[in-house]
């Protein structure tokens, strides 16, 4: 179903046949204004192409010359990117055993490494920090428990039982 | 490889003109350029106004058209196929140059380069000043209406009233359907027919 703006266009440029042409002289409620604005729209298309028509080059030649140039230049770049382009990207195989291997390098030095560390129930960390300051001649019955607090994300390490706080523990 | 259009391939079929450009032939593709170049340098002149980014964009089109002619399967006219490579590169800079806001698109120095005595633009020796500044006043008057126009009512226009396209030829080089054709054929008429009217009244 075309909208009135296509039939309209159509009418003007004399597309319109038989019925459809009959039906939509029909359907203008003033068809004296509507032939007037065809009039219009032809004088229109008549004097447009009068005026742009023809907006000719200059040196025509020069225009053929200037793009063999750049065609040339255009097929010598990617005959060298190619050639570039095969050395530097290796073929999909390659780079799946150089992956294959980095990942097996990798693995071998994650379980060395964890074989050298292994898990404690305490951190060194915290040991450190037990050894420094729970003397066992100033607090023998100083117990200290530690647990994680996943929700405010901190280790909390509860010291029970001594006789005295260290001055540098004091809350500042 | 050719480099020069031969004089024998003036006289070539299009179709195998293409064929040719397709196996690599740089001098069947330059007959190409021989046949179209004016109507493609004088479509985005009438749309952009300006000589130099026409020339540049005619050619920025045929480069790509070069490029891209091993996909060009017969299906409808070089001409047409051309054209929608002219319509998609004239109207992407149109519409980068709108986001840029370069200021106005109208070129200054078309009035200077069209009295160049090189151009055949160049209005004839007998051609009296008064004459010559009433078409150049013309000319500025309906490219400061075709520039009230979207880049896409533009083209649409200019192929139908100075190509003589037809819609489906224009639509083919638009990538849209002929309804879109009509419909932008009607609105750009109108708002040329009210900008215009006057001068092609009196003209």
């Amino acid at each position: 179903m075309k909208t009135f703006e296509e039939k309209w266009t159509a009418w003007i440029d004399g597309e319109l046949t038989g019925a459809e042409l009959a039906e939509f002289e029909a359907s203008l409620p003033d068809k004296g204004a509507a032939e007037a604005e065809k009039r219009d729209a032809l004088k229109l298309g008549t004097f447009l192409k009068e005026q742009l028509a023809c907006h000719a080059m200059g040196n025509e030649e020069f225009f053929s010359h200037q793009l063999r140039e750049q065609i040339a230049k255009e097929s010598a770049v990617p005959a060298s990117r190619g050639t570039e382009g095969g050395r530097a990207w290796w073929p999909i195989g390659r780079l799946a055993w150089v992956g294959a291997t980095a990942l097996a390098i990798f693995s071998v030095c994650a379980v060395f490494v964890m074989r050298e560390n292994p898990a404690t129930d305490q951190s060194q960390y915290l040991s450190q920090i037990l050894n420094a300051r729970v003397d066992p001649v100033v607090s023998p019955n100083a117990t200290i428990t530690m647990f994680e607090s996943k929700e405010d994300r901190a280790t909390v390490l509860w010291v029970d039982g001594l006789q005295s706080l260290p001055s540098e523990y004091a809350s500042k | 490889m050719h480099t020069e259009a031969t004089p024998a391939q003036a006289d070539v079929p299009e179709l195998e003109l293409v064929k040719r450009c397709q196996n690599g032939d740089t001098g069947a593709f330059d007959e190409l350029v021989t046949r179209y170049r004016t109507r493609v340098f004088g479509m985005i002149y009438n749309m952009v106004h300006s000589e130099q980014d026409a020339w540049d964009l005619a050619q920025d089109s045929f480069l790509k058209a070069w490029k891209s002619i091993g996909r060009f399967r017969g299906q409808s006219s070089f001409y047409t196929w051309i054209y929608r490579i002219v319509t998609n590169v004239t109207i992407d800079w149109l519409r980068k140059k709108q986001v840029k806001g370069s200021g106005t698109e109208f070129d200054d120095a078309v009035q200077l380069k069209e009295i160049d005595p090189a151009s055949r633009t160049v209005p004839k020796a007998d051609s009296l000043p008064h004459q010559r500044m009433e078409r150049q006043e013309i000319r500025a008057r309906i490219d400061a209406a075709i520039q009230q126009l979207s880049p896409e009512h533009r083209a649409v226009i200019l192929m139908k009233e100075t190509e003589d396209m037809q819609y489906h030829e224009i639509a083919e080089a638009l990538g849209c359907s002929i309804g879109t054709v009509m419909s932008r054929l009607f609105y750009a008429r109108k708002k040329l027919q009210n900008l215009l009217r006057d001068l092609y009244e009196n003209v």
